[in-house]
């Protein structure tokens, strides 16, 4: 290398760095100024946080009054009743999509693929006056629904492209060796499009994390909201304490960035390769 | 392998095929396509979820066009819309800094997605402070000596847009740089290497070689991009401005569920509105599967 190709990759790296911090910066506000005092913070919110007495009290009250990891469990809960629901169903219409043939198929499946840009907006009104009629207002089942209605077409798409992949002797190898319908699924079809049921299962948890249009709607009674709903109601109230809100939004903001954290190359590659089709 | 191609197998086969999508084919009409049908019907009604629901013709659809703050939504989505330019921008400058492969840009690539892990409650929440009357901005407006500038930034339609716009392209930035940056892995190397070989500059590089090649990917980025400008932005405004001040910074999604929760329950007039913003979507939608036709037909 040059002199030249040296001082362009130290100035690439550089923009790089700086584009980092943009990225990294508001997290890491959060967690300082989640650690002052209402004082402290509104004195300097760029200080870092005095070290000989952090506020962990606004951790505490996070915890025991506003109960936090009770609407963690609410939310956990919807995230994944949702994606054992997306994949229990997703995987065995999109291995009928790609291996086996049918009457109606491509009427079928462009039916369900062309509903994938419908926005839940459009819905939610008539959803929300057809739950309330079956008593599923104020439940998880609600919002569960409402997500499977609003994933699945986009969940059959990814898995149905990855599964048209598997090679179709290996299917006829195993019916040989007289694998049934379940086998075939336990066997070929899971092990081999494992990528896309990964994707799928962390891309969902973490939209389902981080979701707030549909819950705010569907959850309406305070023991059933999730903890994005939550915080949103928090946040809205002007006298708040702001320190005590971020405890609370740094504490919301760790289950998806872990599971981002652990999975990201995952996730990288899926993006990439649904952009390019 | 025509031993296993027997009638039966066949047929057995149709079966399994036929009762496999049979509980995705329920749950679609009755979570997707009927509220669908639903909403379109209502419409036309003065349904309040309650009592009322006479025909009423096309009276919510003259009263979103004439009487309600329908083309100040339609204008703040546009105004909105200047982020889809920004984003792709500099997301593709960042997808050509990340394709150099500089020392930890696997790390760099992966922070660089960060922003869509991060709900847009918290996201919004930071920006509300951050340009609020006594915060941070305008606090280090006014220690450089910017006093001026030190406005109430989320008070008036102009500088609230501004601050949206500016939220949902560095939340929008990672998204479009990681699906352009696989696309440039699609081109072979040595097209970008003799490019440079040949003595283009960065710009020359990034606009004559590059861009061309992952044509498809922008445009298909820009078009999701827009989409999701009409429908996803919810919680951000939700979290930033509340739609206010007024209507000065809803988009059509956010009014309908202001609609939702107002007390005289106008549910004909909000499922109006969700009809328009799926005709919105659709023509969107049409577009682009016209675009990506002829773009392939160029190849």
């Amino acid at each position: 290398m040059n002199k030249r190709q040296i001082m362009t990759k130290v100035l690439i790296f550089l923009a790089l760095s700086i584009l980092a911090i943009s990225n990294i910066y508001p997290l890491l506000f959060v967690f300082m100024n989640s650690l002052k005092d209402r004082t402290e913070y509104l004195k300097n919110p760029f200080n870092l946080p005095n070290f000989k007495q952090l506020a962990w009290g606004n951790y505490e009250t996070m915890i025991s009054q506003f109960q936090i990891f009770r609407l963690f469990g609410n939310t956990l809960f919807i995230s994944l009743v949702t994606i054992f629901f997306l994949l229990a169903l997703g995987i065995v219409a999109s291995y009928a999509f790609a291996k086996l043939k049918f009457i109606g198929k491509n009427v079928i499946y462009f039916l369900i693929i062309s509903s994938m840009f419908v926005p839940v907006q459009v819905t939610i009104i008539p959803l929300y006056m057809l739950f309330s009629k079956l008593h599923l207002v104020d439940t998880h089942w609600a919002v569960i629904l409402t997500y499977l209605g609003v994933f699945l077409s986009e969940a059959i798409l990814l898995m149905t492209a990855t599964f048209r992949g598997i090679p179709d002797e290996i299917i006829e190898a195993a019916e040989l060796d007289g694998a049934g319908y379940f086998d075939i699924l336990r066997h070929v079809i899971i092990p081999m499009g494992r990528p896309a049921i990964i994707l799928c299962v962390i891309y969902y948890f973490i939209v389902t994390w981080n979701d707030l249009f549909t819950p705010m709607i569907l959850l309406t009674n305070m023991d059933s909201r999730t903890v994005m709903v939550a915080l949103a109601s928090l946040i809205s109230r002007y006298s708040g304490d702001p320190t005590f809100q971020f405890a609370g939004l740094f504490l919301a903001a760790i289950p998806a960035i872990l599971v981002y954290a652990i999975f990201q190359k995952y996730i990288i590659k899926g993006i990439g390769e649904g952009s390019t089709r | 392998m025509t031993f296993s191609w027997s009638a039966n197998f066949r047929k057995k086969k149709a079966l399994q095929g036929i009762l496999s999508v049979l509980p995705v084919i329920f749950v679609m009409l009755f979570i997707r396509f009927y509220p669908i049908g639903e909403a379109i019907y209502r419409s036309f009604t003065n349904w309040d979820g309650l009592y009322k629901n006479d025909w009423v013709g096309i009276k919510n659809y003259i009263e979103i066009f004439t009487d309600s703050p329908f083309w100040t939504l339609l204008r703040n989505s546009f105004v909105l819309l200047i982020s889809v330019p920004l984003q792709i921008f500099i997301g593709l400058m960042v997808a050509v800094l990340l394709y150099e492969e500089v020392a930890g840009w696997k790390f760099f690539r992966a922070i660089v997605y960060v922003p869509q892990i991060i709900s847009a409650v918290i996201i919004g929440y930071l920006f509300r402070i951050a340009f609020g009357l006594d915060g941070p901005i305008n606090g280090v407006l006014r220690d450089i000596g910017l006093e001026f500038l030190s406005i109430e930034w989320l008070g008036n339609s102009g500088t609230a847009l501004f601050v949206l716009v500016f939220c949902l392209t560095w939340f929008s930035i990672g998204w479009q740089a990681i699906i352009i940056l696989a696309g440039m892995t699609k081109i072979p190397p040595s097209i970008i290497e003799s490019a440079s070989l040949d003595g283009a500059n960065f710009w020359q590089r990034t606009f004559l070689v590059i861009v061309p090649m992952v044509a498809r990917t922008i445009e298909y980025g820009a078009i999701m991009a827009i989409v999701w400008t009409f429908t996803g932005t919810f919680a951000f405004i939700y979290s930033i401005t509340y739609g206010g001040p007024g209507y000065e910074t809803s988009t059509i999604d956010y009014m309908i569920y202001t609609k939702f929760y107002q007390a005289s329950a106008d549910y004909g007039f909000a499922t109006g509105l969700a009809v328009i913003l799926l005709i919105i979507i659709l023509i969107l939608t049409f577009a682009e599967m016209v675009f990506t036709n002829k773009v392939s037909d160029w190849e």
